[in-house]
């Protein structure tokens, strides 16, 4: 009866687009370091965290006023506990684990019992509660309850709570386990040490000494010894025991000097890497960014002019020696294969708008990285330049959105430039983007002013403008030059000639909602 | 005298050039320094392709360039390409030299060796991609006005002596009513710069002046055919 009703729950659930979607949200914005809003999140908890240890240290020396003793106590520890169980509802599904086994029970024609998926969602959630986040987690709930003054030490685990929202942290630990073989060994050697020293002089001094007691207080003397500390609270007084200080002094020096070169080489040889997913990270925060493949002529030319534009963007070059050149040039380069799968996959394909621009020198490896990028969302834009000209059509197939022809380009201006001279200085100022001439689009988006009117109604010629035509959305018709009665639509792309601040200004005026 | 255009390099700029010179019917002359180059030009169809050691002046003295053809160096070698604009410059002062350069130091160099026109190809295709990023729908159409022969294509034409446009203001003139946009002109009165329609003052227009037009082909033909009319 309970068992059956349980299960009919499961379905309900398992079938309900609301539950997924509410779950999924919650899960990306607690899970997901690339969602544009778990920023918000992170800042909060920081917050949160941060004034709750800070209350609880003001409350040592001073008494504290009872909103803030109210704010500490239930506040802060009632969202940690809401986070806590959100966290632990996301990390694994229940109700997909009953309908399984039940499909599968009656796939197989046997008796359901709860027991099976009940046992695995316990696993798995035991799983979960016992992770080190999850624990430091659940211990940071507890300083609300204050009578028991020893619960104060788990403010403490506010603190590590900080771990979790702080990658700097993260990525110092992540370097440090890197050298995990090394710095055990070491462990072990200090250990070891400290206990033959710590025995060895508890042996000598145990009676002489009136200040070693115990084993402990032996072992105690003898870390502080080897780790060059020397708080000089116990000294020893025999020859024996001098004699063991010296030498553990001197071991504890060079253990001292191994382990911060251990350390020491494990950031060296990290730095690069480190440096370079720091930023892949700056670059994810921004809204739209471009990934710029290879760090050739054209990208050092498309650089140059990017100091006035000023796109977010991140150099792909794969030979180390030209990564080096660039970082020299002083841009944003890191030494990746643009051409392998997870390289593209790094980044925030999902929440931003990425353009990938494939400047390489060759031709099949623009096609390859533009495939690549392509594969991993049809939302990434793809800007590649083709050598031969018989590649554009091979380009286009790869589902590249422009193709960029730099000899064809050329080809044309020469031409121009010999044909049409006149013409030449027009295009070319078009062409460079020079301030005296502007050939620009402006899309009317929904509410735009200009939306319903005639084209008579509009004097461009009073504002200094020149309509060349309306492009009727991004992939409708190109009427040139409209005719007076012409209506304007929503979606429709209005190709203008003029100076910037001529086309600047109707944007200004027509694109938001009123006339 | 019809202008001819002198190719220098027949790399591999050169051949694409070449052919679009062959399409544009414009008369042009092959000129290269290395065998291989030169005997691929003959293999495709360029008879009167010369083969010319660069180096030597005495080679120069013979070439019949006048004044109003166009010199286009593209060597595949740069620093050959550089000592062909200076030589080039020196034997024919007045001829317009274009070339073609894929750096800015040498786009630079070229410019001091007496290039009338640099192309620096990486810096044109740098823009355009930052035209691209800005505004990918205005690159589209234009890109299409420049290279289509056929539809909405630009055109420049001059002011025919006795023109029904002689001594008329622009804004006077019915540009739409010939299905024709005017972008800008070249006004003799003014000097040589080009003037965008755009910058707003009305200009007096005068044979022998430049206009540069958009439209349908066959509307620019009509209109430049009126244009010779002394009546709109």
């Amino acid at each position: 009866m309970i068992s059956g009703f349980i299960v009919k729950f499961a379905y309900w659930i398992n079938g309900s687009q609301k539950y997924k979607h509410t779950k999924t949200f919650f899960d990306t914005l607690l899970n997901n370091p690339d969602y544009p809003y778990k920023k918000y999140v992170d800042s909060l908890m920081i917050f949160l965290i941060l004034t709750s240890v800070g209350i609880l240290v003001y409350e040592v020396q001073n008494s504290v006023p009872e909103w803030m003793d109210f704010y500490d106590i239930y506040l802060v520890s009632i969202i940690f506990l809401i986070e806590y169980l959100l966290r632990f509802w996301v990390y694994s599904d229940v109700h997909k684990s009953i309908v399984r086994e039940h499909e599968k029970s009656r796939f197989l024609k046997k008796d359901f019992s709860l027991w099976v998926p009940f046992k695995e969602v316990f696993k798995s959630k035991i799983k979960y509660v016992s992770s080190p986040t999850a624990i430091i987690d659940l211990l940071a709930i507890l300083p609300a309850y204050r009578p028991l003054r020893i619960l104060r030490i788990f403010v403490l685990f506010r603190v590590f709570k900080l771990l979790r929202y702080t990658k700097s942290i993260n990525q110092f630990v992540d370097v440090l386990a890197t050298k995990k073989f090394e710095l055990f060994t070491l462990l072990f050697l200090l250990v070891f040490m400290m206990i033959s020293a710590g025995i060895a002089i508890y042996v000598f001094e145990e009676h002489e000494n009136p200040h070693i007691n115990s084993l402990f207080d032996a072992l105690y003397w003898a870390l502080v010894t080897i780790s060059t500390v020397g708080f000089g609270d116990i000294a020893p007084v025999t020859t024996e025991g001098r004699t063991i200080s010296m030498l553990i002094i001197v071991s504890g020096l060079a253990m001292i000097s191994f382990m911060t070169s251990v350390i020491v080489s494990a950031f060296s040889e990290k730095l690069g890497e480190l440096k370079e997913s720091r930023m892949i990270e700056e670059v994810n925060k921004k809204e739209a960014f471009l990934i710029i493949c290879g760090y050739g002529q054209m990208t050092k030319s498309f650089l140059r002019e990017n100091v006035k534009a000023r796109h977010a963007y991140i150099v792909l070059e794969k030979d180390k020696s030209i990564v080096e050149q660039a970082i020299k040039d002083g841009y944003n380069v890191i030494h990746e294969d643009a051409s392998r799968h997870e390289v593209i996959g790094k980044f925030n394909v999902e929440y931003t708008n990425i353009t990938v621009l494939c400047l390489t020198n060759s031709d099949v490896e623009n096609i390859y990285i533009a495939l690549n990028a392509k594969s991993l969302s049809r939302n990434i834009k793809v800007i590649a330049r083709a050598i031969d000209s018989n590649m554009k059509k091979k380009f286009e197939l790869a589902g590249v959105d422009h193709v960029l022809m730099p000899n064809e380009v050329a080809n044309t201006m020469l031409i121009t430039a010999i044909m049409q001279p006149v013409m030449y200085n027009g295009i070319h100022a078009i062409l460079t983007g020079k301030d005296v001439a502007n050939m620009d689009e402006i899309t009317l988006h929904e509410g735009s002013g200009l939306i319903g009117k005639k084209r008579e109604e509009i004097d461009f010629r009073e504002d200094k403008l020149l309509l060349i035509g309306i492009q009727r959305g991004v992939r409708g018709s190109f009427i040139f030059n409209p005719k007076p009665e012409i209506l304007f639509q929503g979606n429709d792309i209005l190709l203008l000639m003029g100076l910037e601040m001529s086309i600047e200004y109707f944007k200004e005026r027509y694109q938001r909602k009123s006339v | 005298m019809k202008k001819k255009a002198f190719l220098f390099g027949y790399g591999g700029d050169g051949r694409t050039l070449a052919q679009s010179l062959k399409a544009e019917k414009m008369h042009s002359q092959v000129i290269e320094s290395s065998e291989e180059n030169y005997n691929r030009a003959i293999e495709d169809g360029y008879t009167n392709t010369l083969l010319v050691d660069v180096t030597k002046d005495e080679d120069f003295e013979h070439l019949d360039i006048s004044e109003d053809d166009y010199i286009i160096c593209v060597m595949d070698d740069e620093h050959l390409n550089v000592f062909l604009t200076l030589t080039l410059h020196a034997f024919f002062p007045k001829v317009t030299i274009i070339a073609i350069s894929d750096s800015i130091h040498a786009s630079q160099k070229l410019k001091m060796a007496g290039a009338s026109r640099v192309i620096d190809l990486y810096q044109v295709s740098a823009n355009r991609i930052h035209n691209i990023l800005k505004k990918p729908v205005a690159t589209k159409l234009l890109d299409d006005f420049l290279s289509r022969d056929d539809g909405i294509t630009l055109r420049e034409m001059i002011i025919p002596d006795k023109s029904f446009l002689d001594a008329k203001m622009v804004d006077d003139v019915d540009f739409q009513g010939f299905g024709v946009l005017l972008v800008g002109m070249i006004d003799v009165e003014l000097g040589q710069k080009f003037i965008f329609v755009t910058y707003g003052t009305s200009h007096k227009l005068d044979s022998g002046d430049t206009l540069v037009c958009i439209g349908e082909k066959k509307d620019l033909e009509k209109f430049e055919a009126h244009m010779y009319r002394s009546e709109a």
